[in-house]
């Protein structure tokens, strides 16, 4: 990829300001999309987007762009500077981030950053020969980013990271089953594997079973806890929603809230998920404890909304665009216990297995209610030990409900995708072990498993 | 942009393809927003590139560039071409569309870049003054202008040059009592509502005249009492309507997902091919429509990004299913739409409307002895077959002897599709009829935005499960 550190240089040289941020994200991907075990949708991304914040007499304007041309920098300034000058000033602008250096950390790879198109759907054949009987969904992706900063502050930062995703559906019309493997070494991904666990367990899933809407305690793969803990953080863990004193945390920061081996931390810094050195405002990413035994801790921060708590910016600022939402966090990390898998099962007796889940809603955000459905592996657990497989079930939960009782946590660690790629490529990735819960509300039926 | 294109045609061609399209674009994305009195966002946002798509020995490839330049149009050409090959191929045909030279512009009085930022900032500002009042505790109002020019050109001879325009906007109030925290938005959560039209939507929105109800009833809804369960007529207001019409039958008609194309994330649909003519979708009140012609509609064009014309074609006809949303490889077409020019365009909705029945929203309460009138859709759910759903809204007020009352909070109500949609049995009419836009429709891997629009009126359905909790 480019100097994109020097890009941001001529970008801020640009700006007429008295003071100025220029951020630069890059991105250089492909994603080998597939169905029915053919690749049908196989696309190459290649962008670099420009954005330059600047501030001028107390108001400040922002603008970006993918040209980066000279010629199109000066007319991004003018345009920055004519959103300034159209803004009113800004009383809590808390001023750009200082300089500072960021964090030594792991994320790049260069295999996965040159792997070319015919590796790239190399990779999903690796996937889609293990196919059986069945037909596989999903895709194989690997991409290269780029962060630059470069501000009056005399910030100067820069951050290349890789990641990549192997992710399988293998389903027919009455069976499906789910499996994915993300890491930032796309040499380290077992697509073969990753297709194998999602074939054995489409392959239980078939003539489901019935189950009444209740309360049931419950395991919950991974791939279910990522997506649960993702959809609570959003709110919960949004320190634009604590300054608010609207989420589920605002006031209850010390308390324990929840079973004390819940232990949840976001750390951008940790070489086991996708490492993140700094964010869109320049500021070095650091680890946050948001829940340490059951007790809550904190919040993530951006520069705004820190100034406003008298606090400062943990590094989780998103793109300019995205600030109205807060901070979230984006690299979350759940402390493991000893639990087998089997075991875990066994702690629950009496319940229901769950892999995957689909469509969640924020029902109440500040009492940490979503909805949502499971899909690709819904299964009855009985004497300790899972049993037949169930429709797809509706669960309305209150997320500090669900953590309230942990009878266990699983002892192996996943690293779970929590990308979908929209606009541009911001990788991010939940380490998470399974856990059993002693509340998982169903609340509705849904269809069978399968296409 | 148009002797780009052809450049990557030919570049396509020579590279192998059997079938190509390029589309060249430019857009521009302005974004205010202020939060609590302050300007919280002043963006203004380009991006160009080119992506062409190429069929090579039956396969598709997708790449593009972010350069307008002959350079640029080429690369993405031939890295299209080796990625279809190295993607092994496949019998993939396109149904046949006429050679056109087609153009088009969005219908507006008002160019909505011409407001200056410091107007826009002002209306935002004024918006918030009206709703603050005790007990709110966060106001936010946010406004968007956004053009694009396109240049679509394909290899069996479609040219089209369209310029698009949007706009839109929303305010929303949060309020708090005793730990008891409510959200009211206006004219919708979630951004607003946006068309593809001039500044004169937004100024129709009226800021000025509903920000003091917005902030009253959100207190308002803090002190209310929670929506009680329990199975009984609900009436969804337009916006409502138009999210269960979205989920519900919007996405289920899509004929990829039909397919199983989308199954590994948006998901499948419950309709199969043999459904159509025969399936009953609804009551006979269910008349549905996707119209790309549609004014003011975010989903009108001149064509579709694989050529094929825009078209107005009967979804739902009294209750039955007559037609799926398709692509020329589907052996259809007429909607097909990328997010932007870095996406291969997928089968999307264009303006899918619900059409209108008769009377007033008070001749609908007028037949409900108990019931509740769910405003403003607020959280969204369905599973993947796009069967069970699960909706919350904002507001929700108690229907007795035919008369709204009292306001309750935290409603939801949940369903399955084709039963809930054949209990409807009462549509209001044309006067109530509004054509609403949402621009986060989610879809594809790498995900794609689409900007979509649906026309729907208040309606009544019996024996519906209202109030599920945690």
């Amino acid at each position: 990829m480019n100097d994109w550190l020097e890009a941001a240089e001529r970008a801020l040289a640009a700006a007429e300001a008295d003071e100025a941020e220029a951020v630069i994200h890059a991105e250089r991907s492909g994603l080998a999309r597939f169905a029915a075990s053919q690749i049908h949708q196989p696309t190459l991304v290649d962008n670099a987007v420009v954005r330059l914040r600047v501030v001028r007499d107390g108001h400040i304007g922002a603008a970006a762009t993918n040209r980066l041309s000279q010629e199109a920098l000066a007319e991004l300034a003018r345009r920055a500077a004519e959103a300034a000058d159209s803004a009113r000033p800004d009383p809590g602008f808390p001023g750009l981030a200082p300089a500072a250096p960021t964090p030594e950390i792991e994320g790049y790879d260069e295999e996965t950053a040159s792997l070319s198109p015919e590796g790239l759907a190399s990779l999903a054949r690796g996937a889609l020969d293990e196919s059986g009987d069945l037909g596989l969904y999903g895709y194989a992706t690997a991409g290269t980013t780029a962060l630059a900063v470069a501000s009056t502050s005399g910030q100067r930062a820069e951050q290349r990271a890789t990641d990549s995703t192997v992710l399988v559906l293998a389903a027919d019309h009455g069976a499906s089953g789910y499996a994915e493997a993300t890491g930032w070494r796309v040499g380290e991904l077992d697509a073969a594997a990753v297709a194998r666990e999602a074939v054995a367990k489409a392959l239980r899933t078939r003539d489901p079973g019935e189950l009444e809407p209740a309360p049931y305690r419950a395991v919950l793969e991974p791939y279910a806890v990522a997506e649960l803990l993702d959809y609570f953080a959003f709110d919960a863990f949004n320190g634009l929603g604590l300054v608010e004193e609207r989420s589920y945390a605002a006031g209850k920061i010390g308390e324990r809230v929840f079973d004390e081996q819940v232990t949840l931390v976001d750390d951008p810094l940790d070489p086991r998920g996708l490492p993140r050195a700094l964010d869109f405002e320049g500021t070095p990413a650091r680890r946050v404890p948001l829940v340490e035994a059951g007790v809550l801790r904190g919040a993530v921060w951006d520069r705004a909304t820190a100034a406003r708590a008298g606090r400062e910016s943990t590094g989780h600022a998103g793109p300019p665009e995205f600030r109205m939402y807060g901070a979230v966090p984006s690299s979350l990390s759940l402390t493991p216990g000893d639990a087998s898998a089997d075991e875990l099962a066994e702690v629950v007796g009496d319940g229901i297995h769950v892999t995957r889940l689909h469509y969640l809603g924020i029902v109440d955000p500040r009492e940490g209610i979503l909805t949502g459905m499971t899909r690709d592996g819904t299964f009855r657990i009985r004497d300790g030990r899972r049993a037949e497989p169930l429709p797809n079930l509706r669960f309305t939960v209150a997320v500090p409900e669900l953590l309230g009782e942990v009878p266990a946590l699983g002892r192996e660690l996943a690293l779970v995708n929590g990308s979908d790629f929209y606009g541009e490529r911001i990788a991010r990735a939940a380490l998470v072990p399974a856990l059993a819960t002693a509340r998982f509300n169903v609340t509705g039926i849904g269809g069978g498993p399968g296409l | 942009m148009r002797a780009l294109c052809a450049e990557a045609l030919d570049a396509a061609v020579a590279g192998g393809a059997a079938y190509a399209d390029a589309r060249a674009l430019s857009r521009r994305d302005q974004v205010v927003a202020t939060r609590n009195g302050e300007v919280l966002t002043v963006n203004d946002q380009e991006s160009e590139g080119i992506g062409v798509r190429v069929l090579v020995d039956g396969g598709w490839g997708f790449a593009c560039d972010r350069r307008l330049t002959e350079e640029g149009a080429r690369e993405a050409a031939s890295r299209a071409c080796a990625f279809a090959r190295a993607a092994g191929g496949g019998r993939r045909r396109l149904a046949p569309v006429e050679a056109q030279s087609a153009e088009y512009g969005t219908p507006m009085r008002v160019d909505p870049f011409a407001i200056s930022v410091g107007d826009k900032v002002g209306l935002c500002l004024g918006a918030e003054e009206g709703m603050r009042r005790d007990g709110v505790i966060v106001t936010s109002a946010t406004l968007r202008a956004f053009r694009e020019r396109k240049l679509l050109a394909t290899t069996d001879g479609v040219e089209a040059d369209q310029e698009r325009v949007e706009c839109g906007g929303g305010i929303q109030a949060i309020a708090a009592t005793d730990g008891v925290v409510q959200t009211r938005s206006y004219p919708a959560g979630f951004g607003g509502w946006s068309g593809q039209a001039g500044w004169e939507l937004v100024e129709g929105f009226a800021f000025e005249r509903e920000s003091a109800r917005v902030g009253e009833e959100a207190v308002a809804l803090t002190r209310a009492p929670v929506c009680p369960a329990g199975r009984t007529t609900v009436v969804l207001d337009a916006d409502q309507m138009v999210a269960q019409l979205h989920e519900s039958v919007g996405h289920p008609i899509e004929l990829d997902r039909i397919l199983g194309t989308e199954a590994a994330y948006a998901g499948t649909s419950f309709l199969s091919q043999a459904d159509l003519g025969s399936l009953q979708y609804g009551s006979e009140l269910m008349n549905v429509t996707a119209d790309a012609t549609l004014a003011g509609g975010l989903g009108s064009f001149a064509v579709d990004d694989e050529g094929s014309p825009a078209r107005r074609e009967a979804i739902v006809e009294a209750g039955v299913l007559r037609r799926f949303l398709s692509s020329r490889e589907l052996g259809g077409g007429g909607s097909m739409r990328a997010d932007s020019w870095n996406r291969m365009p997928l089968v999307r909705m264009t303006n899918l409307s619900l059409e209108p029945g008769e009377g007033s929203v008070e001749e609908l309460l007028a037949d409900v002895d108990e019931g509740v009138y769910l405003e403003t859709n607020k959280s969204w759910s369905i599973d993947d077959k796009r069967l069970n759903f699960q909706f919350g809204t904002e507001a929700a007020w108690e229907i007795k002897g035919g008369k709204r009352g009292r306001l309750h909070r935290d409603a939801t109500y949940t369903g399955i599709t084709p039963p809930f949609w054949a209990s409807l049995d009462g549509l209001a009419g044309p006067e109530h009829w509004v054509v609403i836009g949402a621009t986060n429709c989610g879809k594809g891997q790498p995900g794609q935005v689409a900007h979509v629009s649906h026309g729907a009126s208040p309606g009544r359905f019996r024996d519906v499960e209202v109030g599920v909790h945690a």
